[in-house]
């Protein structure tokens, strides 16, 4: 498969950046996204260019380190899919693809499609975590979990932190990545302890960083890689209001 | 102020305006009951007195508000998107009606400026006094007397003033063009006011937010009915 490139490049945060076209020949439809950068990369410096930086780690959509805008979409046009786990099988064979940054103030951008996500780092270390002592691990079922409970934190801690929650959003909100770990924790019983705590702390972090504020438009929800629901932003605003009540 | 904060007092002020507009919606409905109906429930709420201005400036009070946090969050959000926009911004996964609350909400504003200079005090046509009744009496109540004792009343009417506006059809225009807009803001603002206030449990919004969705475009085409039923005397004459 062929493809034309448009690829944001921009060698810091205080170049202009602009945008540069590049083909991608003889690419397998079994290629993943980052693997057809890859041999895009391998030719620019075969030809002593520099090659397009891009952010990337595990390759099996679990670590969130991937992640840039594929033609007006992040991640690419597939729901529920990270950008090494989209495959070139996806695109019409000769189609032109835009490839950007996630655009927000708070992901300051560090080189072309590479952008500095530490805002989330500092959003969970204000509160994304159990720091009270909960002893020895229990035997299973010591510590009785409700079904319902144990399913919908699951599926809060199925967030990988990537971005693209912020980088779809029109203002560049963080609340479906924040409400995804504030509920997680909040809907355990060993993240109970410091929950009033914890969702004060997150949401100033987050206030802090810059990100903008949710407008429910859910353009999150349908870019999230890990499907996460914004009914988590809404457990997000009780837990806001209950913390508010009882801080 | 916490991000959170600001999106309560937008929904909580939003949701009250929604409480207003039903309760003013179904006063209008009086239109349809005839000219007595009308003015009678005009002049039982202007009758109200202090009360009435406390409810005014109360309603202002809400409406500033929400336009106050309205271009606060705006200002925010744009800022926090950076200066750099995307180069491909099509295909943003969202309904256009939640893409554009403030472009709507501003159009609702001016809308609403219009409508307090054209009915709250606009110039209303006089009823008929008792003098009046008694030239109509003399007459055998033919329309041109009717006419006359009319405009030698003192008092306004209402009800003329909305038939005379309502027969103009750029204002009728003007009202069902602006109506649209306001069920545009209403169709994402009523969801997204309980989602605010985080009264949306996994599998309610699925289920609440059509519902949200009817009363949006219920209110909108409620209003809208007004000036285009006046305007052809469908039920308003």
């Amino acid at each position: 498969m062929n493809f034309t490139l448009n690829v944001w490049r921009q060698k810091n945060a205080n170049d202009q950046g602009r945008f540069e076209t590049y083909q991608a020949k003889n690419i397998s439809p079994e290629a993943s996204f980052l693997e057809m950068l890859d041999v895009v990369n391998n030719e620019l410096e075969a030809e002593g260019k520099e090659p397009i930086a891009f952010d990337h780690d595990c390759r099996e959509g679990i670590c969130g380190a991937c992640g840039m805008m594929i033609s007006g979409r992040a991640h690419g046009p597939r729901a529920a899919t990270t950008t090494c786990q989209l495959y070139m099988r996806n695109f019409q064979d000769g189609e032109t693809l835009t490839l950007e940054p996630w655009r927000a103030k708070a992901f300051p951008l560090v080189r072309d499609l590479v952008v500095d996500r530490s805002a989330f780092d500092r959003i969970i270390q204000a509160g994304g975590f159990i720091s009270v002592n909960t002893g020895n691990a229990a035997d299973a079922n010591a510590l009785p979990v409700p079904k319902d409970n144990a399913e919908l934190a699951m599926d809060a801690a199925a967030c990988i932190g990537c971005g693209a929650c912020v980088a779809a959003c029109k203002n560049a909100s963080a609340m479906l990545f924040v409400s995804a770990k504030v509920s997680h924790l909040a809907l355990l019983p060993q993240g109970d302890a410091e929950r009033v705590r914890r969702t004060l702390n997150m949401v100033k972090t987050m206030d802090e960083a810059g990100f903008g504020n949710c407008s429910n438009t859910g353009a999150c929800e349908a870019e999230c890689p890990k499907s996460i629901s914004i009914s988590n932003i809404a457990r997000l605003n009780r837990e806001y209001a209950r913390a508010k009540l009882l801080s | 102020m916490s991000s959170i904060l600001k999106k309560f007092l937008m929904a909580l002020t939003g949701l009250a305006l929604v409480g207003f507009l039903i309760a003013h919606l179904g006063g209008n409905l009086y239109l349809f009951l005839g000219r007595d109906h009308f003015d009678g429930y005009a002049k039982k709420l202007e009758e109200m007195g202090p009360l009435l201005i406390l409810a005014e400036i109360v309603l202002a009070g809400l409406f500033l508000t929400h336009l106050f946090m309205a271009l606060k969050l705006t200002g925010e959000n744009q800022t926090a998107r950076g200066a750099q926009g995307y180069a491909d911004n099509s295909k943003n996964q969202s309904t256009p009606a939640s893409r554009w609350m403030w472009i709507t909400g501003l159009f609702v504003m001016m809308f609403l400026v219009v409508h307090i200079k054209m009915f709250k005090f606009g110039e209303r046509e006089k009823p008929i006094t008792a003098k009046g009744e008694e030239i109509i009496k003399a007459f055998n109540g033919e329309e041109a007397a009717k006419q006359f004792a009319r405009e030698s009343g003192e008092h306004g009417s209402l009800y003329g003033l909305v038939q005379k506006e309502f027969k103009r059809p750029a204002v009728v225009g003007f009202y069902v063009v602006l109506m649209l807009v306001l069920g545009a803001h209403l169709s994402h603002g009523i969801a997204s006011a309980f989602q605010s206030l985080g009264v949306l449990r996994p599998g309610w919004l699925q289920c609440l937010k059509p519902w949200c969705v009817a009363l949006a475009w219920l209110i909108a085409l409620g209003f809208a009915l007004l000036p285009v039923c006046t305007f052809f005397g469908i039920g308003i004459n």
